[in-house]
C-alpha cells in the first residue's frame, strides 16, 4: 500500500515536471505576446480611497481589452511613498507590475524629503487619466459672494484669512502656496488630514476657505452647502458653468490632482506600446466616459510621452516653489 | 413624505434577496471581526467591488450590515482569547477575559450579544427618526472641538489604571509620546522616524494593539502550561442574561448608547474611542468601581453596546449630509458613488428609495447579527477547551496575518513583535497595556488638532474658549480630574 502512493507521487510529480517545462517553454517561445498572465497594480493608499476610485474606474475596461485580470495590492503608508519606492527600486520590470501615480504627491515625496529616494526618472509613465481641477469654496453662509470678494479680503487682512488644504505635501497645499506667489497675498494656512475635513471646515465656517477639488466637492456645491468662487483650471467645467476661472481674473494659476499609471523604468519597448495602445483605446470607450461622469471624475488623458512630460514640468514647478518655502517649514 | 419612504424602504428591504444579503453580511461581519487584524473596514474595501453588480441599496446594505456585526465579532476573540478582534473590542478585554477565566465564558458572549443588540437598535432607530437634525453635530466638531474631545479622552487613562496609577499614566504618557512617530502634520517634517518610510505614517495602531495585547498573551498561556487548573466554560451555559441582571444592565446600555451613537456622529471618531468612554463612564457611575477588570457585566455591556451604536451613528452624517462619519462610512460614500449616487442631503430626497432601504438594513443587521451570533458563540466557546499548547501558536499566526494584512507590510509584523515584548515587560512590572493605546489612538488626534485650532486662532489660545462645546468638554474633563482627587472627597464630607 506504502509502496504505491510512493510510486503515485513519483509518477505525479513527473507529470508536474513535464507540464511546467511544457508551460515554460510556451512562454519563453511566445515571449512576443503580452500579456500572459495577471497584472499586479500597486497602490500607495488604502483600499476605498481616490487611488481605489480610479482603479475601480479604469481596471474593468482594461481587463476586457488585455484579456487578463487585474490584482490591486495595498501598500499604504507615507503618502504613497512606500508603493512607490517599491515600484521604483525592487519591481521587476517585466511589465507585469505597474502603479497608480498620483500628482502631486509622487513628486512632493522626494521633493520634500530627502530620506524618500525615487524620483519621476525611475519611473515609465504609461497614462494620465483623471485631473480634478483645484478650485476655491466657501460654506453657503459666507460672506465671500465671489472670489473678488475673498481676494479683497486677503488684501485688507494679510495673513488673517484661514485657508483649509488636504495637506502639507498635498495638492491645495501647494496650489495656496502658488496662489500667494502668483498674488502676492499671504493667507493663514490650515492643513487637515484629507480633502473631507478640508472642505467640511469650511462648510462649518471653521475656517473662511477651503482650497479644494471640484470633483470632491460638487455633490456639496450641487446641493447648496458650498459656494465655488473660483477655478484653477484652463477653461470653466461644464459642470459649474458659472464659475469663473483665476485664469479669467487674471492670475495663471492652473492646479488639481491627477491620477494615471505608470511601469518601472526600463520594461520592454514591445510591453509599453501594449500597454500605451490599451490606455489610449480604454479611455476613448463612450462607456468609461460617462461612468467617470457619474463618479464625478474629471478625465485628463495624456499617453505616455506626453503624461512624462506632464510629470517632469510639475516637478519642476513643485521643486522651484518649495525651495523659495522651504526655509518655514523644514526645522532641520 | 417621510413615513412614505420610510416605508417604501421597509417594503424594499422585506424582499428574501435584500435580507438574504443583510445576513450574509452580518455573517461575514462576525467573521471578520472576530479575526485579529481584519477590521471592517478593510473587509468592506475588499467587497465593495463585489457589489457593483447588485442595486445599490442591497449592495450596500450589505456591506452596513457587515459593519454592523464586525462591532459585536470582536468581542468574540476579546473575551474568549483577550484578544480584541477589532480596535473597537478592546475595552471589552477588560472585563470580558476575568469573566471567561471563571468559566462564565458563554455569559460574558451573551451579555456582550444582548448589549450589541440594543445598542445597534437604539442607533437606527435614531439614524431613521432624527438623522437630519443631528447630522449638523457633525458639522460643528472642528479642530477645536476635537481637541476638547481629546484631552477628555486623556482624562480616562487615570480611571484605565488598574493597580498602580502611577504606572497607568506612564503607560498612557508612553502612549502619547509614540503617537508623535510620524510625519509632523503641519510642517510635514518626519519625527523619530530614523529614516524609515516605514514610519513615516506613524504607528499604526491596531499593530500595536494586536502586539500589546495578543503576545503577552500567548507567552502567558505558554508559561501557564496545561497543568489541568483552567476553568472550562461550559457550553450549556446560558448565552442569554436572565431578565433581572438585564434589568441592571439598562442604564449603563442606554449611557454607552447615546454615548456611541454621538461618537460616531463625530468626524474622525469611531468605536475605538467610543469603547473607552462608554467603559470610563460606566465605571464612574458604578457603584462598585474597584470590581471593575475582575469581570463585571457592565464592563462589557457598555464597551459592546456603544461600538454598535457608533454604527447607526457614524452612518447619520453620511446620509444625511454626506459626511463620513468614520473610515468604514467614508468607503461607504465612495461605493455609493460608483453606482452613480452623488453623497450629500439629496441622498434624503432624491435617493430616498436607496437611503431608507439602507437605513432599514442596518436596522434588520441588528437582529441578524443576534441570531447569526446566538449560533456561532456557541460552537466559538469550544475555544476555551483548546489545551494552551495549542491555543497559544494560533494566537501567535493569528497577530501575523492581522498585522500584515493592515498595509501588506512585513515592516508592521516586526513592530508588532517588538509591541508584543514591550506588552510582555509591561505585564511583568504590572504596568497596564490599555493606557498606551489610549493614548496613541489619541495622541495624533491632539496633536493634529491642537496645531490647526492654534492656526486657525493666529497663536492665541483663547480660540479654545470660543468655543461652547469645547468649552463644556473641558469643564467635564477637569471634573473628571478632581474626582480622582482627596478634594472631592474632602467637600463631599462636608456636606454629608
Amino acid at each position: 500500500m506504502k509502496k504505491r502512493i510512493g510510486r503515485g507521487i513519483l509518477l505525479l510529480s513527473a507529470f508536474v515536471l513535464v507540464v511546467t517545462t511544457l508551460i515554460h517553454a510556451e512562454g519563453k517561445r511566445e515571449e512576443a505576446k503580452f500579456p500572459t498572465k495577471p497584472i499586479t497594480v500597486l497602490q500607495g493608499f488604502k483600499p476605498g480611497g481616490g487611488s481605489d476610485a480610479l482603479a475601480q474606474l479604469v481596471q474593468p475596461f482594461l481587463e476586457k481589452k488585455l484579456g487578463v485580470s487585474f490584482v490591486n495590492q495595498y501598500i499604504p503608508g507615507a503618502t504613497g511613498a512606500i508603493a512607490w519606492t517599491q515600484l521604483a527600486k525592487q519591481t521587476k520590470n517585466d511589465g507585469y507590475t505597474i502603479s497608480i501615480t498620483n500628482t502631486p504627491m509622487l513628486m512632493t515625496n522626494y521633493i520634500m524629503n530627502p530620506e524618500i529616494t525615487y524620483s519621476v526618472d525611475d519611473l515609465e509613465p504609461l497614462a494620465n487619466i483623471v485631473t480634478d481641477p483645484g478650485i476655491i469654496v466657501v460654506g453657503k453662509n459666507s460672506p465671500f459672494q465671489s472670489v473678488q470678494d475673498f481676494l479683497n479680503a486677503v488684501k485688507a487682512n494679510p495673513g488673517k484669512i484661514t485657508v483649509a488644504n488636504s495637506g502639507v505635501g498635498g495638492d491645495d497645499f501647494f496650489t495656496t502656496l502658488i496662489f500667494q506667489k502668483e498674488t502676492g497675498l499671504k493667507v493663514q494656512m490650515v492643513p487637515f488630514d484629507g480633502d473631507g475635513p478640508s472642505w467640511q471646515a469650511a462648510m462649518a465656517g471653521k475656517v473662511d476657505v477651503s482650497f479644494n477639488n471640484l470633483g470632491v466637492t460638487y455633490p456639496q456645491i450641487r446641493a447648496g452647502n458650498l459656494r465655488a468662487l473660483a477655478l484653477f483650471a484652463e477653461k470653466r467645467d461644464s459642470m459649474i458653468p458659472e464659475v469663473p476661472t483665476m485664469k479669467e481674473i487674471g492670475f495663471n494659476i492652473i492646479a488639481g490632482s491627477s491620477r494615471g499609471y505608470s511601469a518601472p523604468k526600463g520594461i520592454p519597448e514591445q510591453i509599453k506600446k501594449v500597454y500605451l495602445k490599451a490606455f489610449e483605446e480604454v479611455a476613448k470607450d463612450p462607456a468609461l466616459i460617462s461612468a467617470a461622469n457619474a463618479r464625478a471624475l474629471p478625465m485628463d488623458v495624456k499617453i505616455g510621452e506626453e503624461y512624462r512630460v506632464y510629470l517632469k514640468t510639475q516637478e519642476k514647478v513643485f521643486k522651484e516653489i518649495w525651495n523659495e518655502v522651504k526655509s518655514q517649514y523644514s526645522v532641520k | 413624505m417621510i413615513i412614505n419612504n420610510i416605508l417604501l424602504g421597509f417594503s424594499n428591504i422585506l424582499q428574501p434577496f435584500n435580507l438574504l444579503l443583510v445576513i450574509v453580511g452580518s455573517f461575514i461581519g462576525i467573521f471578520v471581526g472576530a479575526m485579529p487584524g481584519l477590521s471592517a473596514t478593510m473587509a468592506i474595501a475588499l467587497l465593495l467591488p463585489l457589489t457593483f453588480g447588485l442595486p445599490p441599496a442591497s449592495g450596500i446594505g450589505m456591506l452596513a450590515s457587515l459593519y454592523m456585526g464586525a462591532m459585536y465579532g470582536g468581542s468574540i476573540s476579546a473575551i474568549l482569547i483577550r484578544t480584541p478582534g477589532t480596535p473597537a473590542a478592546a475595552a471589552t478585554v477588560l472585563d470580558g477575559y476575568p469573566m471567561a477565566q471563571k468559566g462564565m465564558a458563554g455569559k460574558a458572549l451573551g451579555i456582550s450579544l444582548t448589549a450589541s443588540l440594543v445598542g445597534g437598535v437604539l442607533s437606527s432607530i435614531a439614524l431613521l427618526t432624527i438623522a437630519p437634525a443631528l447630522g449638523y453635530v457633525a458639522l460643528e466638531f472642528g479642530p477645536v472641538e476635537l481637541f476638547a474631545v481629546a484631552v477628555l479622552g486623556i482624562t480616562i487613562i487615570g480611571s484605565l489604571s488598574q493597580g498602580s496609577t502611577v504606572l497607568g499614566l506612564l503607560s498612557g504618557a508612553f502612549g502619547l509620546l509614540l503617537a508623535m512617530v510620524g510625519m509632523d502634520p503641519i510642517t510635514g517634517t518626519p519625527r523619530f522616524t530614523f529614516g524609515l518610510i516605514n514610519l513615516f505614517s506613524g504607528i499604526p495602531f491596531v499593530v500595536a494593539l494586536i502586539g500589546l495585547f495578543s503576545i503577552p498573551q500567548a507567552l502567558r498561556l505558554i508559561e501557564q502550561g496545561d497543568d489541568g487548573t483552567q476553568v472550562i466554560s461550559r457550553i450549556q451555559d446560558r448565552l442569554l442574561p436572565a431578565w433581572k441582571e438585564f434589568r441592571s444592565l439598562i442604564p449603563t446600555i442606554l449611557r454607552s448608547s447615546v454615548i456611541g451613537i454621538f461618537t460616531g456622529i463625530i468626524p474622525g471618531t469611531g468605536g475605538d474611542t467610543a469603547c473607552w468612554f462608554a467603559y470610563n463612564e460606566a465605571k464612574r457611575f458604578s457603584k462598585r468601581k474597584a470590581e471593575f477588570g475582575s469581570g463585571v457585566p457592565e464592563g462589557i455591556a457598555a464597551p459592546e453596546s456603544a461600538n454598535n451604536a457608533v454604527v447607526g451613528g457614524a452612518l447619520i452624517p453620511t446620509i444625511s449630509l454626506g459626511i463620513p462619519g468614520s473610515s468604514a462610512t467614508a468607503i461607504l460614500i465612495g461605493g455609493l458613488m460608483v453606482h452613480g449616487i452623488m453623497p450629500g442631503p439629496t441622498l434624503m430626497s432624491e435617493y430616498a428609495e436607496v437611503t431608507y432601504t439602507l437605513i432599514w438594513a442596518v436596522f434588520f443587521s441588528n437582529f441578524a447579527m443576534f441570531f447569526i451570533g446566538l449560533l456561532f458563540t456557541k460552537g466559538a466557546i469550544i475555544v476555551t477547551r483548546v489545551k494552551n499548547k495549542v491555543l497559544a501558536p494560533i494566537i501567535v499566526v493569528l497577530c501575523v496575518i492581522g498585522s500584515f494584512s493592515i498595509n501588506n507590510s512585513y515592516f508592521d509584523v516586526i513592530m508588532m513583535f517588538l509591541f508584543g515584548l514591550l506588552g510582555y515587560v509591561m505585564e511583568k512590572v504590572k504596568m497596564p497595556t490599555a493606557p498606551m493605546v489610549l493614548g496613541l489612538i489619541l495622541g495624533k488626534m491632539m496633536n493634529n488638532s491642537l496645531y490647526q485650532s492654534l492656526l486657525i486662532g493666529h497663536g492665541s489660545w483663547l480660540i479654545f474658549l470660543k468655543s461652547p462645546i469645547a468649552v463644556i468638554l473641558f469643564i467635564v474633563s477637569i471634573l473628571s480630574i478632581l474626582q480622582s482627587t482627596p478634594l472631592i472627597r474632602f467637600i463631599k464630607g462636608k456636606f454629608k
